[in-house]
């Protein structure tokens, strides 16, 4: 491990063992120590912290959900008149097919609430702010990507729930000018949710948001590499230097703690919130009241809102509130060119973001209390 | 001013000392820092470039005595690691130096090799903590359906009026029910080969001996009685699993032959010619008094010596 070994000059009197002998063969060849050592000596400012832990972790829960997903496909088939069964035969019959289902249905609630965490911490740390632009944006793409997964995988088990949600979500991008219906038919694969929509958000769910995340990852990390870790937004150079630590041992250390902490919290919610699948889908929703993922019952909620009644209301709810948050968020460090990156003396920063939480939080919980007036 | 260039002669106030055998880069400023002397006979120190007067082409002259040099504390290497082990983007941009050992210093958190060891062990352990619960699981999950219950229900596959001659393979054709996993029960195409045996044949094949099949338990689920004159041979090659057909060989006369890997058999399934490892499997076969013809569906293991039943 320790990197001075790699100097020729170290000559040791013991005899190398087998696998040794097979590291140092493969290091010859592919520069492993190498590329060890620049993985791991990358230096922190300011040394390691547990806020910094987001971005692993997320790349742990997706490894995890591309481990479970892969498992699922096993049995699972994407067909209009067998989806349903056989992921009821995972969950009845395959032997912990109960859980590896209920893993990968909580993982993505894992990864959103980790992406939602990782996104408040650059913002308020400033480190989006120049020269981290790119990786900014770049950050927003597997955003966007995270949520798609969320929106197409919720659709795959084919019951009540899953269709009424594709349903809705379908016709919400539908309300887009111009555009909108054809995006909408092409989601579907027809004018009506039917076998072309469950075919075509299971090549997106598993073929091509899995390609854009593992490419989008691996520029983010490029350009995390390039662009140096931001580091702490208060202390001077002096003291930045003396505490300054590489990401190995102690950061990866805490990384490791905070992935094992979301796989137990992930295993635990497997276990004791199992998956349970509502009826079969069909174009009737029969007692069921249709609703969205946990992490979409804000917005769900917010459409509710008299102020996004009618054609137009539903343009600006719909399309026009979401494509403007969006694009304010890419345009931020642009827009946001002052070096300053404490966030104490970034009054308006700090407030839009307590006040997006806050919002959140609250239609959240005005959608979950709305559910009484529902039955 | 120049930078110092590796094996440039040090040069002090006083005597020439040695030469620059590393140069220490500043990972902040990305600006040389310090080079390391190695002084004639006495080891390396690490020298500030401070005390750096002026630099040429090959020599680097000193504004202190060699003794104030002499006087530092020896070069320590462990606390360095060279540029090729540390991710700092753009660090060499600016140092122009001969290829060799640059060096940037550990950071202080970083000079304590005990502490690295221990926190990868660490690291490992809770990666097999995340590893090993889920490992079982796994491999139950996968394993669900590859060691099925074996049915044992007789399936009626035709008629004896089919078949015009003793000895020879009469191929029947029927249907068996599956039912896979959530899949709707379906109905494949499957076949066995029939033959009405003259009493030699039955000889040869059941050597005076009736032929008993058991479960895995040893329970018996059926003999085929040794002076029953017909037999049923599964439709799968021994060899590798192919399907075999009855043919003329001109060598021969009339036999099995499998086209894929030509091993033959004779009439009663005994194996001629070919790499087949066994005979032709006989199945368990009775006959009605209408002459209907009915087989237990078993297939077993291809290209073993004994027979290991499958499904």
């Amino acid at each position: 491990m320790d990197s001075k070994h790699s100097s020729p000059a170290t000559i040791s009197d013991h005899q190398p063992s087998t696998i040794e002998r097979l590291v140092a063969f493969l290091d010859e060849r592919v520069g492993l120590k190498e590329m060890q050592a620049k993985m791991l000596n990358e230096p922190l400012p300011g040394g390691s912290r547990w806020a910094y832990v987001f971005g692993s972790i997320l790349l742990f829960i997706f490894a995890m959900q591309a481990l479970t997903g892969t498992l699922l496909m096993f049995y699972y088939v994407p067909t209009a008149d067998h989806a349903w069964a056989s992921t009821q035969y995972i969950i009845h019959d395959v032997d912990y097919g109960w859980f590896l289902l209920g893993y990968h249905f909580w993982g993505s609630s894992a990864m959103v609430v980790c992406v939602i965490a990782h996104m408040s911490q650059v913002f308020l740390w400033g480190a989006y702010k120049k020269p981290r632009e790119l990786l900014w944006i770049v950050g927003l793409a597997l955003f966007g990507v995270v949520i798609t997964f969320g929106f197409t995988g919720y659709l795959l088990p084919w019951d009540q729930r899953a269709f009424w949600a594709t349903t809705v979500g379908v016709e919400i991008l539908d309300k887009t000018p111009v555009i909108g219906d054809f995006i909408a038919r092409f989601l579907k694969g027809g004018p009506t949710p039917g076998q072309m929509t469950l075919s075509r958000f299971f090549v997106l769910h598993v073929m091509v948001l899995p390609a854009a995340l593992m490419a989008l990852a691996g520029l983010h990390l490029f350009l995390f590499r390039v662009a140096a870790p931001a580091g702490p937004f208060t202390g001077t150079v002096e003291e930045l230097k003396a505490k300054t630590d590489y990401f190995f041992p102690r950061q990866i250390w805490k990384d490791m703690v905070g992935m094992a902490f979301v796989f137990v919290s992930i295993c635990a919610l497997a276990l004791w919130e199992p998956v349970v699948l509502l009826d079969e889908a069909a174009p009737d929703p029969g007692d069921y009241h249709p609703e969205p993922e946990w992490y979409f019952l804000f917005y769900f909620q917010l459409l509710r809102l008299k102020l996004f009644a009618g054609e137009f209301g539903q343009f600006m709810g719909a399309v026009a509130l979401p494509v403007a948050f969006m694009v304010l968020l890419v345009a931020l460090p642009f827009i946001d060119k002052d070096p300053e990156r404490n966030i104490f003396k970034r009054p308006i920063a700090l407030i839009s973001w307590i006040a997006i939480m806050v919002f959140i939080l609250l239609f959240t919980v005005a959608s979950v209390i709305n559910r009484e007036f529902l039955d | 001013m120049l930078q110092p260039k590796l094996k440039s002669k040090v040069q002090c106030t006083d005597l020439n000392i040695g030469e620059v055998t590393k140069v220490v880069l500043d990972p902040l400023s990305h600006e040389i820092s310090h080079i390391v002397v190695s002084v004639n006979g006495s080891g390396e120190r690490q020298v500030a470039m401070g005390h750096v007067q002026v630099v040429t082409d090959d020599l680097v002259q000193l504004r202190a005595p060699s003794t104030e040099i002499l006087a530092l504390p020896p070069f320590k290497r462990e606390d360095y690691v060279t540029t090729h082990e540390v991710e700092i983007s753009h660090l060499e941009d600016h140092i122009h130096v001969t290829p060799g050992e640059v060096l940037v210093p550990l950071p202080d958190l970083e000079k304590s090799v005990k502490r690295r060891t221990f926190f990868m062990n660490f690291t490992t352990v809770i990666g097999f903590l995340i590893g090993l619960p889920i490992a079982y699981p796994i491999l139950r999950f996968l394993m669900k359906p590859m060691y099925a219950d074996f049915d044992n229900e007789w399936l009626k596959v035709g008629n004896v009026s089919k078949i015009k001659q003793v000895d020879v393979g009469v191929q029947f054709k029927y249907k068996k029910k599956v039912k896979e996993a959530y899949m709707p029960e379906a109905e494949v195409d499957k076949n066995v080969w029939v033959l009405q045996a003259t009493p030699e044949l039955l000889g040869k094949v059941y050597q005076g001996k009736d032929a008993e099949f058991r479960d895995a338990r040893g329970k018996t689920i059926w003999t085929n009685k040794k002076d029953v004159p017909y037999l049923a041979f599964s439709g799968k090659c021994p060899h590798l699993g192919c399907a075999f057909k009855w043919r003329q060989h001109k060598a021969l006369g009339q036999v099995f032959l499998c086209p894929c890997h030509l091993s033959i058999y004779d009439a009663a399934g005994k194996v001629l010619d070919g790499p087949a490892p066994r005979a032709l499997d006989a199945l368990p076969v009775r006959v009605s008094a209408g002459g209907e013809v009915e087989v237990i569906d078993m297939e077993f293991k291809a290209g073993t010596k004994s027979q290991i039943r499958i499904i």
